[in-house]
């Protein structure tokens, strides 16, 4: 299988009053954007799924050929008007699904009787159960409780295929991660890879702050290898 | 039409407002329509020209707050605050109306869909739920910031010596448009 890439090069993504720069390479794996609220990371979402043209620069793909992104609000990537049309539009199986996300039984119930929460679990689930050389998932942990939250890290934790990108103001819960990237003053900024991106990520959780000062490097920023490093000696 | 053409920039109306196309090639056709089939086609298009044209101009010209601030001077801060926040609610509603239908359009791309009639409904029914679902949380703010009739606002306006001459042109054209054809061409009697 040829390898994936992507190439944001020299992007400028000019908005009403501000403008967001990005330059960097993508490779297969697991990408965590991170920036505070109204950094840009919609925008660079967008970019990058091809759904907002840049002002200026390009993005190069390379054995990409399927791309998706999960929105923010769920409700606009909504085409069926029960649980089980959605499935189906998507081509996964809503039982399978519906049971992954506690919610089975609930097949032939309206989209508009979900919760905001329950309909995020279910596009993500069904975005999830198939394969994309390109995904996108913005803000994913966004109206999800702490066991749903948990249950998604696993989930993307396990993902081997293609690029995952997450763009997150998520401070708690965090998959296993191979890159960490942020947005600073409107400009994107690789930290590189894990575990050497934590030193140079400087908008890190406190708690993995506190643990790179205690001496105490986690591997990786999922649950279980913060705990790791919270109870090395 | 004239006082629009003079004084409405039309040349960037039409720019910045590129989907009001479809709506002149519709009047076009039933227009011509009409006009083939029992007439006044003609009159019935330049009618409907000119409410298009005020249209896209008030909305283009549009300023955050300026129907508040015309609601509360022409009625006051009872009734004329409540339909300027109407008024503004409404207009409001028409931005985030385009903004989720990008957004929705965006959706269907990704899931390779082109924009068809048939999934038209699916657009309809997120655009009409999320208007509601806005205007029952607007109904909640408003009701717990103790909102319950009026308010104090004191408008403000934004006036050039271009508004003024606009305006005298405006009130002339009423009052030209109002005398019967007759008064100016005595042939025509």
């Amino acid at each position: 299988m040829p390898d994936v890439k992507v190439f944001t090069k020299n992007i400028r993504v000019i908005r009403q009053n501000w403008t967001l720069t990005a330059d960097g390479s993508w490779s297969e794996g697991l990408h965590v954007v991170t920036g505070a609220v109204g950094s840009g990371k919609s925008t660079l979402a967008l970019t990058l799924a091809g759904l907002l043209k840049p002002s200026s620069g390009e993005i190069q793909r390379e054995g990409i050929s399927s791309v998706m992104m999960v929105f923010q609000d769920p409700e606009f990537q909504v085409t069926g008007s029960t649980v089980e049309e959605e499935c189906s539009s998507w081509g996964v199986d809503p039982d399978a699904v519906l049971q992954r996300i506690n919610l089975s039984g609930k097949n032939s119930f309206s989209i508009r009787e979900l919760s905001r929460g329950e309909l995020k679990r279910l596009l993500l689930e069904c975005v999830l159960s198939k394969q994309y050389d390109l995904l996108i998932l913005d803000e994913p942990f966004s109206s999800l409780d702490c066991y749903e939250k948990e249950r998604l890290s696993r989930e993307l934790s396990e993902r081997r295929h293609g690029i995952t990108v997450i763009l997150t103001h998520e401070q708690s819960i965090f998959p296993r991660t191979d890159y960490v990237w942020e947005i600073i003053d409107s400009s994107l900024c690789c930290r590189g890879k894990m575990p050497g991106a934590l030193v140079l990520w400087r908008s890190a959780p406190s708690l993995i702050k506190n643990l790179i000062l205690a001496d105490k490097i986690p591997k990786n920023i999922s649950p279980d290898d913060l705990v790791e490093a919270l109870c090395r000696t | 039409m004239i006082w629009w053409v003079v004084f409405a920039k039309p040349r960037d109306l039409l720019k910045n407002n590129r989907g009001v196309f479809p709506l002149l090639i519709l009047i076009a056709f039933f227009s011509g329509f009409m006009e083939l089939t029992g007439g006044g086609g003609v009159s019935y298009g330049i009618r409907m020209l000119a409410i298009l044209a005020i249209g896209i101009w008030l909305y283009s010209d549009y300023r955050k707050g300026e129907f508040l601030d015309l609601g509360t001077w022409l009625l006051g801060t009872g009734i004329g605050f409540d339909l300027g926040m109407v008024a503004e609610m409404g207009m409001q509603s028409i931005d985030t109306f385009s903004s989720d239908f990008v957004w929705i359009r965006r959706a269907q791309e990704l899931k390779g869909e082109a924009f068809s009639v048939r999934n038209l409904l699916s657009t309809g029914i997120i655009l009409v739920t999320r208007t509601v679902r806005r205007a029952d949380d607007t109904a909640e703010v408003l009701s717990v910031r103790g909102y319950t009739k009026g308010g104090s606002y004191c408008p403000g306006f934004r006036t050039t010596w271009k508004d003024f001459v606009g305006a005298i042109a405006a009130v002339f054209l009423v009052i030209i448009s109002s005398i019967p054809a007759s008064e100016f061409f005595i042939l025509y009697r």
